[in-house]
């Protein structure tokens, strides 16, 4: 159900959420219904509604850029080794206008239940959105509108074995792209010793029969000033 | 009209010469307010508020500086001359005005240190609440009750500062008291769940449930939960209710403070409460 839409008179289910716009003179009222009832009023001549996964760190309200994958299983990689494996993240759902020139956020909901969690210690850690994932070898089977899924090249460029149970990425970097059946970004983690890995996600031009998802750092203006997050507090 | 600013006043600065710099400074203190505002607007949502703040007072005194040394030879003002003079008058000023020197030196080390940022939450010398400013001689904060404080800032750097959020996160606590007939495992079990299903009770550090006492009237569970420093005090709030009436829901009470009292002729009374 992501795509761009026309404004007038859309209505959409997503599980227990239902969305409308409903003109009403020459305003839109733009309602969400579920376990509680969101409405805003949109004032637009010429505007469409694109409703697209985006980075899952925005509920129930923003206070971190950060995403924490802790792993099912250890992937162990030797020395000089790399690896490519599927780990799924939680979707978010933005609501946007766009018009010719800019895009405006109009809701984020989702069907996960969100949690949050510490990286590293009370003094110097981050707080970031928790997920636990399974390790997949191959791409696993999704609901589209709970999770998504990250391809990750994981390369160990330690000089000994190294063992990654979880991830921490800055999600200011992320790019999703989806279609009707899927969503997925594109990661990699290079680990620099036992304790010491660098998480980043990868930016693909295009994704063949995917749509790439508006992101919510760039509706918002946020500028950002780096992609990649090094974990210096454990893998 | 002419005439009149041709008025010399002292040397060969006449009234014109005065009016000019005074025209001069209003027309640059009008510039460097305009361009302030534009930069808060264009930077606000861009940049973190300490941050932007200081970026604002540098353009602004700034433009001040950079159009009063343009027209100070107009007035007669030599810059090398201002330098002696103003060695020999920080002399003075600074022995005649101690705890003004003491705030500016203060302030300027908070500046550098950063024990406190625009926007954290702290208690500094028994006054809670939001730094809402750091200037040069003092720092603003709004209580929590939205009262308005000037702390001079050398009362600031040399009490102990408490800052609630310079860590991202950080530990409170509860203790309930539940019956001595009630389960304390299962207890345990349902205030648990209840804080796993809270979004910002965080996971990692884990929360820690445990019988801490056997008190007079109930035994003790005492539970430490993490929160994000900028959402603890709501998680708190809300949480001990959700935990209060789950337990209920569930049979489990928190009891009144009781005592068992034993009556010396209690056997005769039962034998009598028997017949």
């Amino acid at each position: 159900m992501y795509g761009t839409f026309e404004i007038s008179d859309f209505q959409a289910e997503f599980g227990n959420f239902r969305i409308k716009v409903e003109r009403d003179g020459k305003l839109y009222r733009y309602v969400r219904e579920g376990k509680e009832r969101v409405e805003n009023v949109i004032s637009s001549n010429s505007s469409k509604l694109i409703i697209n996964p985006v980075e899952p760190v925005n509920l129930p309200k923003n206070i971190t850029n950060f995403l924490q994958i802790e792993l099912s299983k250890k992937i162990i990689l030797e020395p000089g080794l790399q690896a490519e494996v599927y780990v799924k993240f939680p979707i978010e759902v933005g609501v946007f206008l766009a018009s010719k020139k800019k895009i405006e956020i109009v809701d984020v909901f989702s069907l996960q239940k969100p949690k949050y969690s510490l990286y590293g210690s009370p003094s110097d850690g981050v707080v970031c959105r928790y997920w636990e994932s399974e390790v997949f070898f191959k791409k696993p089977e999704i609901d589209p509108l709970k999770e998504g899924i990250i391809r990750l090249k994981v390369e160990n460029k330690a000089d000994e074995w190294v063992s990654l149970k979880s991830l921490v990425f800055d999600v200011y970097g992320m790019k999703i792209y989806y279609n009707s059946d899927s969503v997925i970004s594109f990661g990699e983690v290079e680990l620099k010793s036992e304790r010491v890995g660098e998480t980043t996600f990868l930016d693909r031009k295009s994704v063949k029969g995917m749509r790439k998802s508006v992101e919510l750092f760039t509706a918002r203006k946020v500028p950002i000033v780096r992609k990649s997050f090094v974990m210096e507090m454990g893998l | 009209m002419i005439d009149v600013l041709n008025y010399t006043l002292y040397g060969d600065v006449t009234l014109y010469d005065l009016v000019f710099v005074i025209v001069v400074m209003f027309f640059a203190s009008i510039l460097a307010r305009f361009i302030t505002a534009n930069v808060r607007r264009t930077l606000i949502d861009r940049m973190k508020r300490d941050q932007l703040e200081i970026l604002l007072k540098i353009i602004y005194f700034g433009i001040l500086i950079i159009a009063f040394v343009s027209v100070s030879p107009s007035i007669g003002i030599k810059l090398s001359g201002l330098l002696v003079a103003g060695g020999i008058a920080g002399i003075v000023i600074g022995f005649a005005s101690q705890s003004i020197v003491s705030n500016l030196i203060s302030g300027l080390f908070l500046i550098w240190e950063k024990p406190i940022k625009i926007g954290d939450q702290i208690n500094v010398d028994g006054v809670s609440g939001f730094v809402e400013d750091i200037h040069i001689m003092s720092t603003i904060v709004r209580t929590y009750d939205g009262l308005y404080v000037r702390i001079p800032n050398e009362r600031v750097f040399t009490s102990s500062i408490t800052n609630y959020v310079a860590n991202p996160v950080r530990r409170f606590e509860y203790t309930i008291g539940i019956r001595y007939a009630d389960d304390a495992e299962k207890a345990i079990e349902i205030i648990k769940k209840i804080i796993d299903e809270h979004p910002f009770a965080l996971k990692y550090p884990e929360p820690a449930v445990f019988v801490d006492s056997l008190g007079e009237s109930s035994v003790n569970i005492v539970v430490k939960i993490w929160a994000p420093s900028t959402e603890w005090y709501s998680v708190k709030m809300d949480l001990l209710w959700k935990i209060k009436k789950e337990l209920e829901d569930n049979g489990i009470e928190i009891p009144f403070p009781q005592r068992v009292i034993w009556f010396a002729n209690q056997p005769e009374f039962q034998r009598q409460q028997k017949d």
